[in-house]
């Protein structure tokens, strides 16, 4: 198999949850960086032939087109290395992980959007967006709690999942759009277990532990 | 604003060994972070070198780097490296202003101000901390009600609660005029499903509490 191809722009957050999900599934990319800002260049005729929706991250396998985050890193990870302790063997804890890969994919989703608009000039209402993004981190916060008093460490059960690491970016980034860390006692101590994970990696506005 | 006393900055379960987090006290910005030995500190949340907040930092062993360049601060908040020049002496003037630091009532407290005696609390078990965006009066005032409480005791910042769990701990942090956060624990030992209850009907509390004030 040849290595599928991620049109990428290292500062988006859906691009480096691809990235750094691939890398803890050992998977390799071959990157082709777009310029997202300030060029424009996602918009391009090339790039919107390949995506009308003018979005990064585009994988391309073969013919293949994925657009999506979510659609992206399972048809990696069920394509590639089916076998993976990032993928849960019981069927209880596999379908949590689907709930909380969706939830990071819908509900989360406006956490890139608080992101573009106060870091890249997107258009959008930031106080609205930051507000959205803030119920969304709380919820995973709540969950996280009570996941707590089970002994559960992670959103979907016992270990680390590709729901976790779906999750970690809009946390990790939050202060990007104006949101600290000192609100979310069990985000913080579930992000530093998330951390290591064998092949996690970060992007600029994620600081590497030194 | 002088602000003089012990406040709760945070459920001590919440802070483990090697780790840090941001708390802010009246608008005042606090670290507070424990060491790989296991013992909590409060700092100002200020690096010296070019204000970082050093709760963006990393604790490492007995000491905490800053993000920004890296200066490192021991236990005592004085710098003990800068790694730009590591050959340097560094001088004593270079040092993070540290507060008394102390755990009661499985919280971490630190001493703002004059402070006076650290407080004594009866053992407990953490449940969680709870952010929420109002006034901490319109926090408390709900909160009786939230627990099957019929009022609570303050005790400077502490609050107690007669409640359908038992004895409930509540320590009251006013981050600002519109913010405050309530660190919950109850006395003695509780189960797990005790704190999954307490757990829910604190988000509940906050979720209406913020319901209410945005109505
Ligand atoms: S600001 Fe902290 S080391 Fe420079």
């Amino acid at each position: 198999m040849t290595d599928p191809v991620l049109y990428n722009y290292d500062l988006d957050i859906d691009c480096y949850t691809v990235r750094m999900i691939a890398g803890c599934l050992g998977i390799a990319l071959e990157l082709r960086n777009v310029d997202m800002f300030p060029g424009n260049e996602h918009l391009s005729p090339e790039m919107l032939a390949l995506n009308p929706q003018g979005r990064l991250p585009v994988l391309v396998e073969d013919s293949l087109v994925l657009t999506q985050p979510l659609s992206i890193i399972l048809h990696l990870a069920e394509t590639r290395c089916p076998e993976h302790p990032l993928l849960p063997t019981d069927p209880g804890i596999g379908a949590r992980m689907l709930d909380w890969m969706t939830f990071a994919a819908r509900e989360m989703g406006v956490a890139g959007a608080a992101r573009a608009t106060a870091m890249l000039g997107a258009p959008g209402d930031l106080d609205a967006l930051r507000a959205q993004a803030r119920r969304a981190l709380r919820l995973v916060d709540d969950h996280l709690t009570l996941q707590g008093f089970k002994g559960l460490g992670f959103v979907a059960g016992p270990e680390v999942t590709l729901a976790d690491l779906m999750l970690f970016p809009p946390f990790a980034l939050s202060r990007d759009f104006g949101i600290d860390h000192d609100a979310f006692p069990a985000l913080r101590n579930w992000a530093r277990r998330v951390r290591k994970t064998k092949g996690f990696s970060t992007m600029p506005g994620i600081p590497d532990y030194h | 604003m002088s602000i003089n006393g012990w406040f709760p900055l945070a459920l001590s379960d919440a802070i483990t060994a090697g780790s840090s987090a941001g708390a802010i006290v009246k608008g005042l910005e606090v670290v507070v972070w424990r060491d790989d030995a296991g013992n909590a500190h409060a700092w100002e949340d200020r690096c010296p070198h070019r204000g970082m907040k050093m709760s963006f930092g990393f604790v490492r062993g007995d000491h905490i780097a800053c993000l920004y360049h890296g200066w490192q601060y021991g236990v005592d908040g004085q710098c003990q490296k800068i790694p730009a020049h590591p050959e340097l002496d560094v001088p004593k003037s270079i040092c993070v202003n540290t507060y008394g630091a102390a755990e009661a009532g499985g919280m971490i407290w630190a001493a703002l101000g004059e402070a006076g005696d650290a407080p004594t609390l009866p053992d407990a078990t953490a449940v969680r901390s709870l952010y929420i965006e109002v006034p901490l009066n319109t926090a408390l005032a709900a909160l009786p009600s939230a627990v099957g409480a019929k009022g609570f005791t303050p005790e400077g910042p502490v609050a107690r609660l007669d409640s359908r769990w038992g004895m409930l701990l509540v320590g009251l942090q006013e981050i600002g005029e519109t913010s405050c956060a309530l660190h919950i624990a109850v006395a003695g030992r509780a189960t797990p499903e005790t704190c999954a209850q307490i757990a829910m009907a604190a988000a509940r509390l906050r979720d209406d509490v913020e319901a209410g004030v945005a109505a």
